[in-house]
Formats: C-alpha cells, sequence, structure tokens
C-alpha cells in the first residue's frame, strides 16, 4: 500500500522553473554578443560615427545595462562566453565533454583547463544528467522544435516515431574521441549541439553572419522531427553520452510512488526522451527535467535519494489492473 | 530466420539512404567556389602557441577570445580553415589587434596563454619597398610609424623626416600597420618572424 505520502508540493512546479532557466540561459546566449558589440562601441570612443541602427543597439544595450555597470567596457566582461566554456563572475566553467575532447585532442592534461570542468562534473555525479534537461540551449531549441512536432501532428502530418538503439550516442562519443585524437583537433565541438548554437549566436549577432555549424543544428532539428522525437540527444549526441555516463549512480533520481500511481501512463507520453516511468523504467538517460512529475495527475512521481533504480514495483495500486488482481487474491483468501 | 530478400532490400534501402543524403552535399562541394584560407594575411591571436597542430588540439572552439576583444578583430575559420575550423583568426586587413590582452587572459585553455606584450610573436611587420609610396618617392606617409603600439622600438624611419618606414626586430606583428596603410595594394604585411627581412636591413 502507499507506505509513502505525498511528494513535497514545489516539485510537480519544477517544470516551470526549468523552462525559466532554458529561456534564461538561451535568452543570455542572444544577448551576450549584443553587449560584446556594445562593450566595442563603448572602447571606441565614437558614437557619432554609429549609423542610425548602430545607434539604436547602443542606446538599447545602454538603457538595459546602466543600472548594473558603472564602466561598460570593462565591467561587462563579468559575465563571457557560452554553455561550452564561459565566464561567471571571476568563475571559469567548461563542459566536461570539451576538457575530455581537449584531453584527447592533445594528448596532455592542462590542469587549469581540467578544473573548470570540475563543478559540471560533480553536479552530474550528482544530479545525472542534469544538463540537457535544465541548461542545454539546444534543449531549449529541441523541446520547442517537438512541440512543434504536435502542432504537426494535429494538423495531420506525419513526424518521425522511430526508435534507434540508444546506446549508438556512446559509440559517437568514443569515435568523435578517437577521431579528435588521430586529428589533433576537437572533433567533438562541431557536433554537439549547445557548443555550436553558442557558437553559431555569437558569429550571427555580432560576426555578421551564420556559420558552417547552423547547418548542421538545422538538420538536426529536421532528424528530431522526421525520424525520431528528440532523436539527437537520445541517440547521438555526445554530450549526452558522457552526461549519462557520469550520472549513472547519480544520487538524486526520479522515482514512482506505486501506491499513488493509477496507471494513466500520461508520464509515459510527455517523457521527452521516451523513457518509462510507468514501469520505472528511468535508468541512466532520465536527466531528471521533471516533465513526468508535473504532469502526473496523482502524484504518484516524486526525488529520491538513492544511488539506483528501484525494479518495476507491479501495477499502480490505484489501476483497475492492480485493484482486480487484489480483489481476486482477497476473494480467494477468503474463501480459503 | 531472415530471408535474403529483406536482407537485399534492407541493404539497398541503407545504401539508397546513404547515396541521397551525401549526394547534395557532394554537389554543394563541386558548385562551392574553392576557397582557401590564406595564411599569410591570417595571424593567430597574441599569445596562440607557436605550433600550428597543438594550437589546434589546445583551443576548444569557445569563441571567447572573441567575445572580448574590444576591436572585435578575432574571426573564427569556416569550413574553407579544414583542420582550423572553429579555431580564431586575425585578419590585419580587415581589422588588427590592439595587444590589449584581453583574448590571452580569458582563454581556458593553454591556447593562447599571458604574454607580455614584448614576447608577443604574431609575425613581423614586411615591407615591400617597391611599392611603398615614400620608398618609391611617391609622397609622404608615415601612417605605419605614427600607429604602431610598440613606438619607435618596432618601426621608425629609415632617416630623420623621410618618411622612408623600416621594421625594427621589436616588432610582434599586431597588424596595425597593414590595418592603417593607405596603399591600395598593401605593401605592408605581416610575415612570419623566420620569413622576415629584418635582419637584413640596416637603419
Amino acid at each position: 500500500m502507499s507506505a509513502k505520502g505525498k511528494p513535497f508540493f514545489l516539485w510537480r512546479h519544477l517544470n516551470k522553473l526549468r523552462w525559466l532557466t532554458l529561456a534564461t540561459v538561451f535568452s543570455m546566449l542572444v544577448l551576450l554578443p549584443f553587449l560584446h558589440v556594445y562593450q566595442t562601441y563603448v572602447a571606441a570612443h565614437a558614437y557619432d560615427l554609429l549609423a542610425p541602427q548602430e545607434k539604436e543597439l547602443y542606446d538599447t544595450m545602454e538603457t538595459l545595462t546602466s543600472p548594473l555597470v558603472s564602466d561598460p567596457a570593462e565591467d561587462l566582461d563579468a559575465i563571457k562566453g557560452n554553455t561550452w566554456s564561459g565566464n561567471i563572475f571571476g568563475l571559469k566553467l567548461s563542459d566536461p565533454l570539451a576538457a575530455i575532447g581537449q584531453m584527447a585532442a592533445g594528448r596532455n592534461l592542462y590542469t587549469p583547463f581540467l578544473l573548470t570542468a570540475l563543478i559540471p562534473v560533480l553536479f552530474s555525479v550528482l544530479f545525472g544528467r542534469f544538463y540537457c534537461g535544465w541548461i542545454c540551449p539546444a534543449s531549449f531549441l529541441y523541446e520547442l522544435n517537438s512541440n512543434l512536432a504536435i502542432l504537426l501532428r494535429r494538423m495531420g502530418l506525419h513526424t518521425g516515431h522511430r526508435h534507434l538503439d540508444k546506446r549508438f550516442k556512446y559509440l559517437v562519443l568514443a569515435a568523435g574521441l578517437v577521431f579528435s585524437m588521430v586529428t589533433g583537433s576537437i572533433a567533438v565541438a562541431a557536433i554537439y549541439p549547445p557548443a555550436v548554437v553558442g557558437r553559431e549566436l555569437y558569429y550571427a549577432i555580432a560576426l555578421g553572419g551564420f556559420g558552417a555549424g547552423s547547418v548542421f543544428f538545422v538538420a538536426t532539428l529536421l532528424f528530431d522531427l522526421l525520424v525520431a522525437q528528440r532523436g539527437f540527444c537520445r541517440y547521438l549526441c555526445p554530450g549526452g553520452a558522457l552526461y549519462s555516463l557520469l550520472g549513472r549512480y547519480r544520487l538524486l533520481r526520479i522515482q514512482r510512488i506505486v501506491g499513488n500511481c493509477n496507471d494513466c501512463a500520461k508520464c509515459n507520453a510527455v517523457c521527452e526522451f521516451g523513457l518509462d516511468p510507468l514501469r520505472d523504467g528511468f535508468g541512466q538517460e532520465c536527466n531528471n527535467c521533471t516533465a513526468c512529475i508535473a504532469v502526473c495527475p496523482t502524484d504518484a512521481l516524486t526525488f529520491e535519494i538513492k544511488l539506483k533504480d528501484v525494479g518495476y514495483q507491479g501495477p499502480g495500486h490505484l489501476g483497475k489492473r492492480y485493484q482486480r488482481e487484489h480483489q481476486a487474491t482477497q476473494g480467494t483468501e477468503k474463501a480459503a | 530466420m531472415i530471408q535474403r530478400r529483406t536482407v537485399l532490400q534492407r541493404l539497398m534501402y541503407t545504401l539508397g539512404l546513404a547515396v541521397s543524403s551525401t549526394l547534395p552535399y557532394g554537389f554543394a562541394r563541386l558548385m562551392t567556389p574553392d576557397v582557401k584560407a590564406d595564411p599569410r594575411t591570417h595571424l593567430r591571436p597574441p599569445g596562440a602557441l607557436k605550433d600550428e597542430a597543438a594550437f589546434n588540439s589546445a583551443c576548444i572552439g569557445c569563441g571567447l577570445c572573441g567575445e572580448v576583444c574590444p576591436p572585435r578583430c578575432i574571426k573564427f575559420y569556416q569550413r574553407e580553415g579544414g583542420d582550423r575550423f572553429n579555431t580564431p583568426y586575425i585578419d590585419p586587413e580587415q581589422k588588427a589587434c590592439i595587444l590589449c590582452n584581453k583574448c590571452m587572459e580569458v582563454c581556458p585553455t593553454e591556447a593562447l596563454t599571458v604574454t607580455p606584450r614584448n614576447d608577443i610573436d604574431m609575425g613581423i611587420a614586411q615591407i615591400d619597398r617597391s611599392a611603398c609610396y615614400p620608398w618609391v618617392d611617391r609622397g609622404i606617409c608615415g601612417a605605419c610609424v605614427s600607429i604602431c603600439p610598440l613606438g619607435e622600438r618596432a618601426i621608425g624611419f629609415k632617416y630623420w623626416n623621410q618618411y622612408k618606414p623600416v621594421v625594427k626586430k621589436e616588432c610582434v606583428g599586431c597588424g596595425l600597420c597593414v590595418e592603417v596603410c593607405p596603399h591600395p595594394s598593401l605593401p605592408i604585411r605581416i610575415v612570419k618572424r623566420s620569413e622576415g627581412t629584418v635582419t637584413h636591413h640596416k637603419l
């Protein structure tokens, strides 16, 4: 029976917070290049020589930032970069994939750089693939893309629902690292969507045009639409593979409270990564995105601090199947 | 037991998919003009590792150097760069480095290491004396000398007040002289230090 009560009430609202962080990270990636351009205008001391559009940008950015900084040309350096590698108020952070890719390509250990990946690695060990669900700027676009897929399906168009082998992404990661080792340039950076998105946004805004990576990114969007929902993240992303491995024995897990579950399978329907919360099938791919917690009508999903998933706990106790079987067994007990 | 027919069908299907997906790429490659990056005019940012292969393996392509550059002179190789894809370069003909050190300080890897200004080696300026206006007696100029951030140490005039610029060994190759040069064919350019002919000239 339901030994555990209801989950903490705020957890079903975490999904909104998640969308907020995703949107914030993405909008920062858009804003930072504009801020950089503004900084260069300030540093040049030539407001009068700017074109009307440039003046407009200057004024907008000045309005946005003037309450926060006194010397824009210097102070706005506080937040720089993207999720691949960046600085936040003096704290340098890098993607673990960047650290590993650089290790493979350079075949050396450059400790100052590896240390920048330490905090993300620690967080991944504790929270699993949370980066994919909570921070990744490409995830933001991919989730919007899968919403678009739902819209297209409502309009009667077919979108892809193929099931591939989810272990394929580990192969991509290994092949990418071997390729980096052989060529000596960091190959995984070219096929890792968040790095591509961060770079391309900067190229597009500050350097006057999208680069070659945007073609790749559009291709991944089409792959998600036409082949498999969130297909790139689930089957191909090298960074996702790395985060999955790091988060294999994560501490924070989503778990089903079998006593509250009524087998409605809304969690399975809403899971972006095609996991199976209904049958306790989370595994290392779960990115703790909490969409299943938010959608659950009977508060049957909650966070647990555990190193391993529990196995299949059987049908939910509020579901018809369990009650039928349960009553049947009770009936036989009474009869005996 | 899988039928031979289904195996062949799947094989043909996979092959067809592979061919149909690579063909457009092949056509695109054939139709695009062959743009080769010109290593003579493209400089690495200051403090870059000397060995090109070492630089390519150290640079993770995060673009931070470009994002802090005040004159926005740092650009990034695209497809034409080959294995230098997404690594930074400076084209001094468009916009030159002002030696502000910001890119070296922000670089998370050792690709750009913090270097004192005098030890920076992006190359060395080389003047074509058969084209430079003062050298061919087509008037006075001295733009390169007046813009040089290192001043008299890096570039000076051959004789006092004759406006014939002469590069000195202290030049770090920032390329501001190239950016400012008014001559349409840019008789001053940055070459590798080993290719420079500074040592052959006498002031």
